[in-house]
């Protein structure tokens, strides 16, 4: 791979981030002027007190001298502090962290099932098995995750009560080991399936497309014309072509394992990014938001660029543009 | 054939663990510990006394802090706390409080005089956010072990009342020479029925039984506080047995959530939802100049049907109130006189308008000024949180037509209301207050000083209404140490309020809860009849709590032979299934 290619993608992201900090400032204060006086409205504080709240928030003095904190603050590694509690935005989003890579990891892993069924449905277009799966991709990509988690929710844990409705270890739970494992499993089934199923839908359309472009290409014909078998015609010759569009969606995917999912979060209650984003715009608080702001937009930055690597690596051709 | 044999296996093994899962839950939970678990809405912000300001905060404080003087259950009178007895000097000014005999932290230490005069001299030093409107007038000192004499500044209705959550100087006076806010208050020590065991933010918190505390030590052993983001889950979760109690459940499953194991309760605390017109009394703005007429204002109030928003917006939850809500306590709100109440009549509304001149001279259906210029269109500002913001909007909009007055409506999130009211670029809102027991805080938003003039601090006098006469009463009750003639007062100030109508209250709301009956009794409303059993006041149901012998220990789930079967029997479907479709098609493939 050439060193220009790296470099000029590198430096790509690198802007494309720092647009995101100044931004994200911006966004959250033309928003939001002064959170202060309503957040702690009919809590008969002297103004004394809430002027004090202010400063400790950094909300006074211009908006530049704000920016230029919030930028010193961050060139520190500073997240600054949540409205709520006090506590150091990065040690909040640390604690949600995990339970959303558990969840939408796991779900973005079983979901890219779908890449192989499409594949398969491409290469074998109008056969019965495409019109199948692609029905059902379609459905399910359709169906608004938060209606499918709330059917879920409905069916498997208040009706059949097989599953807890919601959290990620019982209620007080002190298991430890494999017992703690377990009951996270055990918890994390409906919500991992809801992701899932969302995902599925994306992977098979996207393969499926891809598979059905190549399927023209002059080189299957001849590899057929060779005397390939066809599975092999469609394991060496058509699918290492499909598979660019299908890189780039995986890497973008996986950039949203650190966002979190909103929607499925909020309804089971899953204490991750995606809840923590949820009570944050209900705060509304800022410093938080500006925090999980650019954590999404960071690991979306990130994996975009593995992907143009990935691309460069995949795809020789693309180097030279 | 090979890697399809791995997927398979690996696909079987997921499923496996999951399966795993379901069982070793449905075995967990077989320890003798008794635990009450409550579904929530909301987190403790912080555990931390002197940052912290979330109902779910105040809950825990109530649960770790034993008071001086506690509140009763019923009606909030004053009763012993930490404190035995108290005695007041003869000019009010001063309480010598004694301490009960032998009380002790959660952790052994004993708690003594010091203690308080930490807390109550620190806060007031220190401007401690939850501490310091009840301290800031105070000095307290230890006369011995047991006695600490409290002295206020100014003449004080609220003493001999100490109900400021006393924290243990040996814990706390380390963080409080430092910077107090930033202490993590993680250590659980405290003198109340329940302290901290366990905080898992944005999950769950667990306060475990004080052995210590000075009522004896609870029945239950821990309470688990358990966090739902949607209020649906959390109904789910009363309903399948995995809570025994939950706040703050959605309106709209509230009512048909009653049965044979599940008690609703709608507990009043004295919260309303108001329509306020701005009355341009000396604020900032640019409110209508008709909505300074007192005549106009009271056509609006009459424009309005408070018992069709009652039932149909606040679905008959709360209480059908339309004066100012300043404590949980009913004693404190007036009977309007029947000829004041301003009711709902929308011809006597448009016979006020017009014979003040308020008539539609161009025929557009909207009255204009007497002078025959501006119309009657009032800016409405919608608050876009909550969820009754368009269903009330769009009533009252629809109700003030009928009297000839046309509205234009924006929609604000909070933080912007509030600072839009303090500019006072509105005309008309709809918001809500949840006053305190005592009522001064909520009267005093009302005085001409709470008016906001400067927009860099806003006030607390959102209507922008103030009157001399209204703040004359208002220095009265605040000096007022008999309490039936400050009940006298209040009830005249209230009554004044209502009649200037530049706030016209809507209803007042409750919040809703429901609590399970099959495992624990002993559920408390505070105040009696009207009140919540949870998230009151100072929260006794909790202490109050015993479990029912042999009551609910299954939690309604299927038995662990019948899950074991599902599950193997979906195993050999799925992976014998995936593996003979997998066979089928490869051998296809060959053929073609």
């Amino acid at each position: 791979m050439r060193a220009g290619f790296v470099i000029r993608k590198v430096l790509g992201a690198f802007s494309t981030l720092a647009f995101v900090v100044v931004f994200n400032f911006f966004l959250f204060r033309v928003v939001n002027p002064n959170p202060v006086d309503s957040m702690f409205r009919g809590r008969n504080l002297t103004r004394e007190q809430l002027d004090e709240i202010t400063r400790k928030f950094n909300l006074d003095g211009s908006k530049w001298d704000q920016f230029v904190g919030y930028v010193q603050q961050l060139a520190r590694g500073d997240l600054g502090l949540s409205f709520k509690g006090n506590r150091p935005v990065s040690t909040v989003i640390g604690e949600a962290l995990w339970p959303t890579v558990l969840l939408v990891g796991t779900s973005t892993v079983l979901s890219m099932i779908g890449i192989t069924i499409g594949y398969r449905a491409g290469w074998r277009r109008g056969s019965r098995f495409d019109t199948a799966s692609t029905s059902f991709s379609m459905i399910t990509y359709s169906m608004p995750e938060f209606w499918v988690g709330m059917v879920f929710l409905g069916f498997f844990s208040a009706k059949l009560g097989w599953f807890p409705v919601g959290g990620l270890e019982d209620p007080g739970s002190n298991a430890s080991g494999f017992a703690k494992y377990l009951d996270q499993l055990h918890h994390m089934v409906l919500p991992a399936t809801v992701l899932a199923i969302a995902y599925i839908g994306e992977y098979m359309i996207v393969a499926r497309s891809s598979m059905i472009e190549t399927l023209r290409e002059d080189y299957l014909q001849l590899a057929r014309a060779k005397g390939m078998r066809d599975e092999e015609v469609r394991r060496r010759h058509a699918v290492p072509n499909a598979r660019l569009p299908v890189v780039s969606l995986s890497a973008i995917n996986f950039g949203f394992i650190f966002s979190g999912a909103i929607a499925v979060e909020a309804i089971f209650s899953w204490p991750g990014i995606g809840q923590a984003t949820y009570l944050a715009i209900r705060g509304p608080d800022l410093p938080m938001l500006q925090g999980l702001f650019l954590l999404i937009s960071a690991t979306v930055i990130v994996a975009n660029l593995i992907a143009d690597l990935l691309y460069g690596k995949l795809d020789p051709r693309v180097l030279g543009r | 054939m090979t890697r399809k044999l791995w997927v398979g296996l690996l696909a079987a093994g997921a499923i496996g663990a999951m399966a795993a899962g379901m069982v070793g839950n449905v075995q967990a939970g077989s320890d003798d510990t008794v635990t009450l678990t409550v579904g929530l809405t909301q987190d403790i912000d912080s555990p931390n006394v002197t940052v912290g300001y979330t109902v779910a905060a105040y809950e825990f404080w109530n649960l770790q802090y034993a008071t001086l003087t506690d509140k009763a259950a019923a009606d909030f009178a004053i009763i012993p706390g930490l404190a035995e007895s108290w005695e007041g000097s003869d000019d009010g000014l001063t309480y010598t409080y004694t301490l009960r005999e032998g009380l002790k932290w959660s952790d052994g230490e004993p708690l003594t005089a010091d203690d308080v005069v930490f807390t109550v001299n620190t806060s007031r030093d220190q401007g401690w956010f939850n501490h310091s409107s009840v301290t800031a007038n105070l000095t307290a000192t230890a006369i011995d072990e047991r006695t600490v004499e409290i002295t206020s500044a100014v003449p004080d209705p609220k003493l001999p009342t100490m109900d400021v959550y006393i924290l243990p100087e040996h814990i706390w006076a380390g963080p409080a020479a430092d910077d107090i806010t930033t202490y993590d208050a993680l250590e659980g020590v405290g003198s109340g029925p329940f302290t901290l065991q366990e905080w898992k933010p944005g999950q769950e918190w667990i306060v475990e039984a004080n052995p210590n505390y000075w009522q004896g030590e609870p029945a239950i052993d821990q309470i688990v506080f358990r966090l739902y983001t949607e209020g649906g889950a959390m109904v789910a979760a009363l309903e399948n047995g995995e809570l025994d109690a939950a706040n703050d459940i959605p309106a709209e499953l509230f009512e048909g959530l009653a049965s044979d194991d599940i008690v609703t309760v709608a507990g009043a605390q004295g919260g309303f939802t108001e329509l306020a017109m701005n009355g341009m009394a000396g604020g900032l703005g640019d409110g209508h100049p008709a909505l300074q007429d007192l005549d106009v204002r009271h056509a609006v109030a009459m424009a309005i049907d408070r018992d069709a928003l009652f039932e149909r917006v606040a679905l008959g939850i709360g209480l059908p109130l339309t004066v100012l809500g300043v404590s949980p306590l009913q004693e404190w709100l007036p009977e309007i006189p029947e000829d004041q109440q301003l009711n709902y009549d929308p011809a006597a509304a448009n016979a006020l308008l017009d014979a003040g001149g308020y008539l539609d001279t161009d025929g557009d259906g909207v009255r204009e000024m007497p002078d025959g210029g501006q119309s009657l269109t009032f800016r409405y500002a919608e608050r876009s949180e909550g969820t009754q913001g368009p269903a009330v909007r769009e009533l009252i909009t629809g109700w003030l037509t009928e009297v000839g007055i046309a509205t234009e409506v924006s929609v604000f999130d909070d933080s912007q209301l509030g600072t839009a009211i303090g500019a006072g670029e509105y005309d008309l809102f709809v918001w809500g207050w949840t006053p305190f027991v005592d009522p001064d805080p909520m009267l005093s938003y009302f005085t001409c000083a709470q008016l906001t003039t400067d927009i860099e601090s806003l006030g607390y006098n959102d209507a922008n209404w103030c009157s001399e006469e209204y703040d004359a009463l208002y220095e009265q009750q605040n000096q007022e140490l008999d309490r039936d003639k400050r009940i006298e007062i209040v009830h005249e100030m209230i009554t004044l309020f209502h009649n200037e109508s530049t706030y016209v209250v809507l209803y007042h709301d409750a919040d809703t809860q429901a609590y399970r009956t099959d495992r624990f009794e002993g559920w408390l409303q505070q105040p009696a009849d009207t009140g919540p059993v949870i998230f009151t006041n100072s929260s006794p149901t909790y202490f109050n709590l015993t479990p029912i012998d042999g009551g609910g220990g299954d939690d309604g789930g299927m038995s662990t032979g019948v899950l074991i079967a599902i599950i193997a029997a979906v195993l050999v479907v799925v992976v014998g299934g995936g593996l003979l479709v997998m066979r089928s098609r490869a051998g296809r493939e060959e053929r073609e």
